[in-house]
């Protein structure tokens, strides 16, 4: 058994460090330098075997730590605290409980153990022995110091803080026994990744005690949560028991990995599942046509066949950015304050709407689609590719994708100055004009650089991946600049004329290059 | 018309995949590009839709003498996979393809006279091309690059993953195709390209090389290509 457990534990070592070597092959600058027989090479192994080691230490401990940081003590502070920890034995409790069925181990149908079993036909049962023990003992090890330390220093006895470990674990092996029961009576194997109807349920409940009750002022006594731990620890013992004597893990894995008969391509797999998201965006409304020509029809039945994504979603931002002024509207009629606060918010807050205008438009998911529906297949055929074509294809999608995102920015625009003026107002009647053009402007600014950076740095490869590492950083350069400006406080009057112009001539700059060069980059990556 | 490839090269890192490749494709032919594994077939064919940089090179078409730069209109490439416009029905991909070439194709005819071309039932003609079946999205990728006409028509293993019907009908079409053009035909079946192929290439170590079938019958014609594909082991 113990030579089972030392094969398999090398076994998983060799892929983890593999995955780090190709983890680090992928890495743009990094790329360049590392070899292509990188795998051989004696020097990285170790490298890598160091950062697995690390991984395997991290993996039983950093987790445990920052589940408890947060999920229990991290939360717990925001209930009124009685001082005596018992409120953390409650959430900690209870988070166990639905831990005990979300995280089984046993029946977790993972790589390593289809690698071992199926690929390299292990022997099932000293396999899952060896590897459930030493779960087990990772568990209660990675929990034990963390338990006292918060646990101490919370005022929770002692004692409860070493029996905690004890009682996570043997909740989790009272689940994997009850599994294994049902597995020789029905046949049929849980897999701890499809909880079901019943388990969310479950999960629901159970978390609502964990954080409801502690709200409403009500948690269990510590002697009841006390005799439920010992019983538990106690009725381990039999499970585990239970565990040695149980002699169909072949059979019950042989039907657990059975999904990883079809492959154990993870890109293959990730990309079925990201064609098949996209498949669905697709309308299956058989009364959408179109009566236009050419590029106007390819177009049209595109947007008209992807609603959902599009108008829909836009018309129900416009709805909602509507209610949203006029509930805001009617609480200036109650509440003075309020509207005076908004007043001045309304002066000096336009920066913030970079944000908001950045996260409600739809460019991403339209160059997205674009993409996986649309231009993925497309550009495989060369009369697509001409360039002439490439442009004027993007000038109807950027038409279209303005057209889409202008309607809530027009609520937003209108609103906003709409608001102003009941607010109280201003003295300079400009700001009410700076508001409508420079929400517009905005709005207008987001549709033109998705799209232009869709056309000059195409990121997808034929495999609908995004290789694209220039895109990748411009992504994210977008998102903090933006995120940045929340924290950005100026005149409206002077925000809004410098972002109106910066929009406007960002919007004229990007068209142009788009024409000049994208009959070059609107390429497949390979 | 003649097709040339000159002193084309690709090379992945340190891997040389393509050496210094120099060629002559005839027009009216059909070329069966063998090669094993990993040798560079897909890449040569990425390269010529100059969908991937050459290292160096060059590629051009001929006639009468004359030298034609390779526009991207009169290039066809089917891939092994089928890629179509999901949101299209079969009808519509037709038209929209259709609307924006009528000037450069010669003597439109119904989009229904099309599809009977490809054998696709009318019943299917009306349905998204998401729910076609993966040999029925082949027949629309290649009905589209029939109809372009294109003077060069480079298929990767176009007829592997199609039920034997299918196959056939493919094949019978190609066969009706060549004249006037030159069609390259990437497989790893030999038996296939020995069928369809009016010439055996073989892509080893990088380049291109002809295999003669003179005075040969058929199994020592085999016999002939497998050893060029092995010479790689004896190296």
């Amino acid at each position: 058994m113990i030579r089972t457990f030392r094969i398999s534990f090398s076994l998983k070592n060799t892929y983890r460090v593999n995955t780090i070597l190709y983890s680090l092959k992928q890495i743009p600058l990094i790329r360049k330098i590392l070899p292509q027989s990188l795998y051989r090479s004696q020097g990285l192994k170790i490298f890598a075997n160091i950062l697995s080691g690390l991984w395997e230490i991290a993996g039983t401990f950093l987790g445990k730590v920052l589940y408890l940081l947060i999920m229990v003590f991290g939360l717990g502070m925001l209930y009124e605290n009685t001082g005596d920890g018992r409120m953390f034995v409650h959430i900690l409790f209870f988070l166990s409980l639905v831990g005990s069925y979300m995280n089984t181990y046993m029946f977790n149908p993972s790589n390593d153990k289809y690698y071992a079993m199926i690929l390299m036909r292990m022997d099932a049962r000293s396999y899952t022995l060896t590897n459930y023990a030493y779960a087990v003992g990772k568990c209660i090890l990675g929990f034990l110091p963390f338990t006292i330390w918060f646990g101490v220093e919370r005022n929770i006895p002692l004692w409860c803080c070493l029996l905690f470990p004890f009682f996570i674990a043997s909740v989790k092996m009272l689940i994997a026994w009850n599994y294994l029961v049902d597995f020789k009576r029905t046949g049929e194997s849980r897999d701890e990744n499809l909880p079901g109807k019943l388990g969310w349920i479950l999960t629901a409940v159970l978390l609502a005690a964990a954080y409801g009750l502690p709200y409403l002022g009500v948690l269990l006594p510590m002697w009841l949560m006390a005799a439920f731990m010992v019983l538990s620890v106690a009725a381990a013992c039999g499970a585990a028991v239970y565990m040695g004597r149980f002699d169909e893990y072949r059979t019950l894995y042989q039907q657990l990995l059975a999904k990883f008969r079809n492959g154990m391509d993870y890109k293959a797999t990730v990309k079925a599942a990201v064609e098949e998201q996209n498949r669905k965006l697709i309308s299956q409304d058989t009364g959408i046509t179109s009566s236009r020509k050419g590029f106007e029809y390819f177009n049209e039945l595109f947007v008209r066949r992807h609603q959902k994504i599009l108008w829909k979603s836009v018309k129900r931002q416009a709805v909602i950015c509507l209610f949203l002024f006029v509930g805001i509207l009617f609480l200036f009629q109650v509440n003075e304050d309020i509207r005076k606060q908004i007043n001045r918010m309304l002066m000096v807050f336009l920066p913030y709407f970079v944000f908001i205008m950045y996260m409600i438009n739809r460019g991403t998911s339209f160059t997205q689609a674009l993409f996986m529906n649309c231009d993925h297949s497309m550009l495989t055929y060369s009369f697509y590719k001409k360039p002439e074509f490439i442009l004027k294809l993007f000038r109807i999608r950027l038409r279209e994708i303005v057209k889409v995102n202008l309607l809530p920015a027009s609520v937003i625009g209108v609103g906003l100055p709409v608001l102003l003026y009941f607010s109280g107002g201003t003295d300079n009647p400009v700001n009410y004009l700076l508001l409508f053009v420079s929400v517009m402007a905005m709005s207008a600014f987001f549709s033109v650089h998705y799209l232009t950076c869709y056309y000059l740095l195409q990121p997808y490869n034929a495999g609908t991946e995004v290789v694209g590492g220039t895109y990748k950083i411009v992504t994210w350069a977008t998102y903090i600049v933006c995120f940045l400006f929340m924290n950005l406080r100026m005149s409206t009057l002077v925000f809004g004329t410098v972002v109106t112009c910066f929009c406007l001539i960002y919007c004229v700059v990007a068209c142009i290059v788009v024409y000049r060069v994208a009959g070059r980059t609107f390429r497949i990556r390979n | 018309m003649n097709f040339v490839i000159e002193h084309l090269s690709k090379a992945f890192e340190k891997k040389q995949v393509l050496k210094d490749i120099t060629f002559t494709f005839d027009s009216g032919k059909i070329y069966g590009l063998l090669g094993r594994n990993g040798a560079g077939k897909t890449t040569l064919f990425n390269c010529l839709n100059r969908d991937l940089k050459t290292d160096g090179g060059d590629f051009f078409l001929q006639e009468n003498g004359e030298r034609a730069e390779l526009a991207a209109e009169d290039i066809g490439y089917v891939l092994s996979t089928p890629t179509v416009p999901e949101f299209l029905t079969g009808r519509e991909f037709l038209k929209f393809f259709i609307d924006i070439n009528e000037k450069s194709i010669a003597d439109i005819k119904d989009l229904d006279e099309y599809f009977s071309i490809m054998n696709i039932d009318e019943e299917d003609r009306d349905r998204l091309l998401k729910d076609y079946s993966h040999g029925m999205k082949n027949k629309m990728q290649m009905l589209i690059n029939i109809i372009a006409q294109p003077k060069l028509l480079l298929l990767d293993e176009p007829l592997t993953s199609l039920d034997v019907v299918v196959a056939e009908e493919m094949k019978q079409l190609l066969r009706s195709l060549k004249k006037d053009r030159i069609i390259i035909f990437s497989t790893h079946i030999m038996e296939l390209a020995l069928d369809l192929c009016d010439e055996i290439v073989i892509l080893n170590h990088g380049e291109l090389e002809v295999v003669d079938p003179s005075n040969l019958d058929n199994g020592g014609f085999k016999d002939k290509i497998i050893r060029a594909l092995k010479e790689e082991e004896n190296d």
